[in-house]
């Protein structure tokens, strides 16, 4: 996850990280310099450029890091560009590293590569990258396009610039590998050429790419623009997931004083009303039960309870969603209304009945001893007309 | 991008553990007690999904650890190692009265227009809403540079929703049996 640890230019960063960590870190960093060279346009000479074949790259260091980064990655952004979920294990990185540098040193199509780079830079590389390598370059294409035309539209900007840089690292990957290189950029038209700028123009793109997701997560802001307004959002809405964590963890101990004894129970309930998580039945082993000197009529308890269960934990799906601005006190109230008699479909008539025939508007007499005064005593002269006689002039 | 249901699955297994070692103190403790004991185990749980690939998750830990560092030792030995405690990064040193001075000194040589003061004003607020996110998020002070605060605020945003979720169900789930 940490992807973008390394910014160009920044060299005290790694020593930082070098005096701090072990060694995985500087691991992690050289693959994420793999994968990001082409980010780095202002790139520091000082600090080597890593091709994704290149032998520095120990494959078998990386599977312990990748796998789970890689997992994180396309939870993130795969959803955002409609991908499907990605299942990285080690055996795909090494390939995909393998496969690489046979496509790097054959013969190379630009326009592949290119796309190969867009799908990086849009880190959905893994998935993309692995499936080129074994396909068909036309059917990679295709592929590619069906997959990403978003990010290939956003990305048509840099093509030049990429295509210069694949251009050249690749001639150079021939030669040596090993050393130091250059990335070579072609500014876009009408900007600065300076390295500094162009440099900080990428790390202001990269920036304003996170802000995006990050509106597609916090719920209520798609209409903000500015990034201080943005932040303002996000803030506040970390700030409200925390407290609701708090809130929580308040409740749960609040209404389980005895955690031991309840824990199990709701766990075998969470395991028996399986349509909002697919626990299998294994998560809660039935020895946990029967360890805690449970006794079998709360277990038979806990299934008499499946159909409730069931509904409320499905009904309570869409509170799952957070809504913004939805303070947790109104969320309890929420809650509290799950629980309590079945809501009737029908409220009109619930109300007619209710009043009509069961009277419980008018069950009750208003007399002297309740401190009140009648209103007809103290204003004689007013003309008063009961309510019946006014309903009758209705009908 | 909503949390998955094998992240939720993933929360409460680490969180189940998790109350199982923090059992003694939940067990006939003030109501303070175990919620902050059960707080503890669920930030844990939290932060142990992502096995000390994110800053915040290894700046969670490491909170929790000062608060009660032999349980959180306990439950992330189930997990993955513990050299993780024992992880210091430097924090992002920020002499305010020196950078003020020298900002003060800047102002006074530039000639403003209306232009540099607007666009000026505005990046001092942006710069204070992300200090701001900075003191929200776990081990924001230890990021360096933006990119990596906004993802690693990403992360967290969807692992906060994960624990909600989850806690949420819990307790509904618990509601329901003490009303029945």
């Amino acid at each position: 996850m940490m992807m973008m640890m390394m910014n160009g230019g920044e060299a005290t960063e790694a020593e930082l990280f070098l005096n701090c960590d072990d060694m995985s870190v500087l691991e992690r960093q050289r693959v994420q310099l793999n994968y990001h060279q082409y980010h780095h346009p202002g790139f520091e000479p000082t600090l080597p450029c890593f091709f994704p074949n290149s032998s520095k790259m120990n494959v078998g260091e990386v599977d312990s890091f990748l796998p789970s980064a890689g997992l994180d990655l396309p939870e993130i952004y795969g959803e955002l560009h409609g991908d499907a979920r990605i299942s990285v294990s080690p055996g795909n990185i090494t390939t995909e590293s393998g496969n690489s540098k046979k496509r790097k040193f054959g013969c190379v199509d630009t326009e592949t590569k290119v796309f190969n780079e867009k799908k990086k830079m849009m880190m959905m590389d893994r998935e993309v990258v692995v499936e080129e390598e074994e396909e068909e370059e036309e059917e990679e294409k295709s592929k590619v396009t069906e997959q990403c035309t978003r990010s290939i539209m956003k990305m048509k900007n840099k093509a030049k610039k990429e295509q210069n840089s694949c251009s050249n690292d690749s001639s150079k990957v021939t030669k040596d590998s090993q050393r130091t290189d250059y990335i070579h950029v072609r500014a876009r038209r009408g900007q600065a050429t300076d390295s500094h700028s162009i440099a900080e123009r990428a790390r202001r793109e990269k920036i304003s790419e996170r802000m995006k997701f990050l509106q597609d997560l916090v719920p209520g802001c798609e209409k903000i623009t500015g990034k201080a307004g943005m932040l303002d959002e996000i803030i506040n809405y970390v700030q409200s997931l925390q407290r609701q964590v708090e809130f929580l963890s308040m409740k749960l101990a609040t209404v389980s004083p005895r955690l031991d004894f309840n824990v199990d129970e709701i766990f075998s309930k969470e395991v028996v009303s399986a349509p909002m998580m697919n626990l299998p039945n294994t998560v809660m082993p039935p020895h946990m039960m029967v360890n805690s000197g449970y006794p079998h009529d709360m277990v038979n308890s806990g299934y008499v309870h499946f159909n409730p269960m069931q509904q409320v934990v499905t009904s309570s799906d869409p509170l799952s969603c957070f809504n913004n601005g939805q303070s947790a006190t109104m969320w309890d109230s929420d809650v509290q209304n799950l629980y309590k008699t079945p809501y009737p479909d029908d409220m009109e008539m619930v109300f007619i009945y209710s009043v009509f025939i069961k009277g419980h508007h008018t069950y009750f007499e208003i007399d002297e001893s309740c401190g009140g005064v009648n209103g007809t005593e103290l204003y004689p002269d007013v003309k008063y007309m009961t309510v019946s006689e006014f309903l009758d002039t209705l009908l | 991008m909503q949390p998955t249901s094998s992240m939720n699955e993933q929360f409460l297994k680490n969180w189940q553990m998790g109350l199982q070692i923090f059992r003694p103190s939940i067990d006939n403790t003030s109501v303070s007690e175990r919620k902050r004991a059960i707080k503890l185990s669920a930030d844990v749980a939290m932060a142990s999904l992502r096995k000390g690939t994110t800053c915040w998750s290894r700046a969670l830990i490491q909170k929790a650890a000062t608060e009660d560092s032999f349980l959180v030792r306990q439950m992330l030995a189930g997990i993955k190692e513990e050299t993780l405690i024992n992880r210091k990064l430097p924090k992002i040193v920020c002499h305010r009265k020196i950078v003020r001075r020298s900002k003060k000194i800047l102002m006074r040589r530039k000639s403003s227009s209306a232009m540099e003061e607007v666009t000026a004003k505005a990046k001092k607020l942006v710069k204070r809403k992300t200090k701001g996110l900075r003191n929200v998020v776990p081990g924001g002070e230890f990021m360096s540079n933006n990119v990596l605060l906004i993802q690693e605020t990403l992360d967290y945003i969807v692992s906060l929703q994960t624990q909600v979720n989850v806690m949420r169900s819990i307790v509904d789930a618990a509601e329901a049996g003490v009303e029945r």
